[in-house]
């Protein structure tokens, strides 16, 4: 066994260890999740009951009538309108049997939502409008926006109840048709099943989210200037910065304890520090081998230099990283991932060269112990944790004892 | 009226300032008390202090609001602000002395909350941490991982001895871990790839070109994209409140002062102070040796280096001091350089956070946007220098056990087979 303190602090950076493994892959799993549902067929968000009369349908699309229609809204609905009047001039010239008994609910439907204003169809849906809200977030309710420059208008459709139980499949070989009708919500049943793959090339998002997107994106531009002293007013700053350095040294001669301990929040960036550090030379002392100084100062090889200077930008800015190929990007994150296992091995191997080399020192080297601790730390310090050494005991023969 | 107003400074919006100035900073800190509470601190009322005990504990935590840690009783959140704040050096005993039920010391809090407010950029890195994702973004260095380790998360209790089989199971346990981290690693950047792909050209913003999951995902959910639209609102408040803080700051600073003259002077007998864990100082040994060490290569290497330079550059002329005289400065300018970022990053900073991924097939050079392939090859070099610092380590321990080991006379140490 392993004296208390040791023991203590080996577990604590294991179980550090552990649980930051343990926060990536929970960060990941979710990750993994809400990209394996997008790249499903997307369920709609709300599916109302298969009834062939609309009447249920606008009640189930009721929860939208809290929420005032916007000018836009009326204007596309008004476009809806007229492109359902003209699908049912399609629809009747190319019906058949079992499309015949829709025609009737399309035209009470499209009746209906012509009249009823505050149920407007699935493309604009007041989807939060359950509780009750000063200002409804309308930008939202318009996932499928018509691509105005397309001139067969393809707006995302919604399935009609004839092809309701068919598969996504299904869908497919009736796209060209569906794609010159347009059916509402109200009249329908099913909605036509939507996949990214298909028609994600489609999508465009919504106004208020923009808006709120790019005010992000200014107001982050501005702090970001402002942290690096881009500011108009230099001299507030100056005389900003210096009130906190008074502040602070107000503080610390108030203060009542010895000021020259290191907190351990500086001792770790320290260790950060010489960690850093030390790749930096290596990097250096291994280029420098290969190089030959020429001239008077030989230049470093052209490195790629990550962005890691030392230029203290705490503030988030919208960098890109840009990939070209999904292998480019697998090989770079399995690269990433690669290197902070290995940033982790070298600092428990450091700890575990600081807790376990002691105590083998210390131990006097009679017995068992000892050998199964010597055995077990060259596993821990030497293979990584993977590989044993057998030892074996090299009596002389004189000293068995006789069977 | 008959009498005619003067444009002067009108004291009005002096008095004016300093309230308006807290009120920035209420807007910006996440769960921050009203201003009311902060000019009740000054006079040290007691009502003010549980606010301000769970502001400290709201902006101190590591990781983000939680609903867990936000649940823990006003007792365990003072305590472990007090060492929290200790492992920073905040250098007033008065903290460490206040009870923990949290009902005194609200004008200590304050000086604590203005102590972290002057080190470094507080309300910033506050948002930074909070910031809405609105694309898939991948950390490219590991800097952060790098970060001191802090305290550890409240509610870890102290083992007692272990066996060093424990350790190994530990150790073997952490590689499963990895191994399948890697494994679904892999299978999110198909899917990434995928989605960045069918939705190409859906982007208003051209230069992203494509969506990125979460704005997929506000198209997919309507109301998870409606709470997404609150939450970037209510980021965007609190930037705009951030930058009002900024302009209005000196104020408050100058308010701090008379704070902190209020206050009675702490004396300074050497009186007992809480015991702090050793590792502290077990580790700062550690580290001074590290460093020690590291400077004696660097020395030999740089002996080395030029003496090899002086043979290859070949005498003393004029040509060659001046060359020389010139290489001093520049490094000088380098280093007070390196001195004068190092000194500015003291809060914590986080000089380069994730990036957003964008799938392209434009080949344009230059510019502030990184390469996969060139980000590639940089972390290539970084995995063979850790790769051969390990390998170090490891050969050293080798040697010192295999030294032990032959003060034993009478064993055979048969070392695993190499692959």
């Amino acid at each position: 066994m392993l004296p208390a303190e040791c023991s203590r602090r080996l577990v604590a950076e294991l179980r550090d260890a552990l649980d930051s493994c343990a926060e990536r892959q929970r960060q990941l799993e979710q990750s993994l999740r809400v990209s394996r549902r997008l790249l499903r067929v997307w369920e709609p968000a709300e599916t109302p009951a298969p009834e062939p009369t609309p009447g249920p349908e606008i009640n189930e699309e009721a929860p939208s009538s809290a929420c005032p229609p916007s000018p836009q809204d009326l204007k596309e609905l008004e476009l809806l309108t007229q492109a359902l009047e003209k699908a049912v001039r399609v629809r009747k010239g190319l019906s058949k049997a079992g499309e015949g008994v829709k025609v009737p609910s399309l035209k009470s439907g499209s009746a209906s939502t012509a009249t009823k204003a505050s149920a407007p169809p699935s493309t604009s849906r007041c989807t939060g409008s359950r509780a009750p809200e000063t200002k409804p977030p309308r930008g939202v309710h318009h996932p499928w926006v018509p691509a105005k420059d397309l001139p067969g208008r393809r707006l995302l459709l919604v399935g009609d109840g004839a092809h309701m139980g068919q598969g996504a499949g299904a869908n497919k070989t009736e796209a060209g048709l569906r794609d010159q009708q347009i059916v509402p919500q109200a009249a329908s049943q099913v909605p036509e099943a939507f996949t990214l793959k298909d028609k994600g090339a489609l999508l465009r998002l919504p106004e208020a989210f923009r808006k709120a997107a790019s005010r992000n994106a200014r107001l982050w531009a501005q702090l970001s200037s402002m942290q690096t002293g881009d500011s108009a007013d230099a001299a507030a700053a100056t005389a900003t910065a210096t009130a906190k350095t008074q502040f602070l040294q107000k503080m610390q001669t108030a203060a009542g304890l010895p000021g020259s301990m290191l907190s351990t929040a500086e001792v770790g960036r320290l260790q950060k520090a010489c960690s850093m550090l030390r790749l930096r030379m290596r990097e250096e002392l291994t280029a420098a081998v290969v190089e030959q100084p020429q001239g008077l100062w030989p230049e470093g090889p052209p490195r790629a230099a990550l962005p890691c200077g030392g230029g203290a930008d705490p503030v988030w800015s919208p960098q890109l990283l840009l990939y070209s190929s999904t292998q480019e990007l697998q090989t770079l994150a399995a690269l990433r991932l690669r290197v902070a296992m290995l940033d982790q091995q070298v600092h428990l191997e450091k700890v575990l060269m600081a807790e376990l080399l002691p105590l083998l020192r210390e131990q006097e080297p009679l017995g068992r112990p000892w050998l199964a601790l010597c055995r077990a730390a060259h596993c821990l310090l030497c293979e990584g944790g993977q590989h044993f050494l057998t030892v074996l005991q090299d009596e002389p023969a004189d000293r068995l004892s006789p069977p | 009226m008959g009498r005619r107003r003067r444009r002067r400074p009108d004291p009005a919006d002096a008095a004016r300032a300093l309230p308006e100035a807290i009120a920035a900073l209420s807007r910006t800190l996440p769960a921050a008390p009203s201003p009311e509470t902060f000019r009740r601190a000054k006079f040290d009322r007691p009502e003010a202090a549980p606010a301000l005990w769970r502001l400290l504990f709201r902006v101190l935590s590591p990781l983000p609001a939680d609903g867990a840690l936000a649940s823990l009783a006003l007792e365990a959140q003072a305590r472990w602000v007090k060492s929290a704040l200790r492992s920073q050096g905040y250098p007033r005993r008065a903290l460490v002395q206040l009870p923990d039920e949290g009902s005194q010391g609200a004008r200590e809090l304050l000086l604590a909350l203005a102590w972290l407010l002057a080190r470094g950029p507080l309300p910033e890195r506050l948002l930074t941490q909070s910031h809405v994702r609105l694309g898939d973004e991948m950390p490219v260095c590991e800097c952060e991982a790098l970060a001191s380790p802090g305290l550890p998360a409240p509610g870890v209790e102290a083992e007692g001895c272990v066996d060093i089989r424990h350790v190994q199971w530990l150790t073997g346990k952490l590689r499963l871990r990895w191994r399948n981290l890697m494994a679904g690693q892999q299978e999110q950047c198909a899917l990434l790839g995928k989605i960045h792909s069918y939705t190409r050209g859906c982007h208003s913003d051209r230069s992203l070109g494509h969506l990125s999951v979460p704005e997929t995902e506000l198209l997919r959910d309507p109301e998870g994209g409606r709470q997404l639209l609150q939450l970037l609102e209510k980021e965007n408040a609190r930037l705009e409140a951030a930058l009002e803080w900024r302009r209005r700051e000196l104020v408050f600073w100058q308010w701090m002062d008379t704070v902190l003259d209020a206050c009675s002077p702490e004396d300074s007998p050497p009186t007992f102070l809480p015991r702090i864990p050793e590792p502290e100082a077990g580790v700062a040994g550690l580290l001074a040796r590290e460093l020690q060490a590291l400077q004696e290569e660097l020395r030999e290497a740089a002996e080395a280096r030029r003496a090899a330079w002086q043979a290859a550059a070949g005498g003393h002329g004029p040509e060659w001091r001046a060359a020389r005289r010139a290489l001093q400065a520049a490094v000088a300018q380098d280093l007070a350089a390196l001195q004068r970022s190092w000194e500015q990053d003291q809060g914590r900073a986080r000089p380069h956070g994730p990036r957003r991924l964008v799938r392209t097939e434009a080949r344009a050079p230059g510019g502030p946007d990184l390469r996969a392939a060139e980000a590639t090859e940089a972390l290539r070099a970084r995995e063979a220098c850790l790769e051969a610092v390990l390998c170090q380590l490891q050969g050293q321990c080798r040697q010192e056990l295999a030294r032990l080991a032959g003060a034993r006379p009478g064993l055979i140490w048969v070392p695993p087979p190499t692959r």
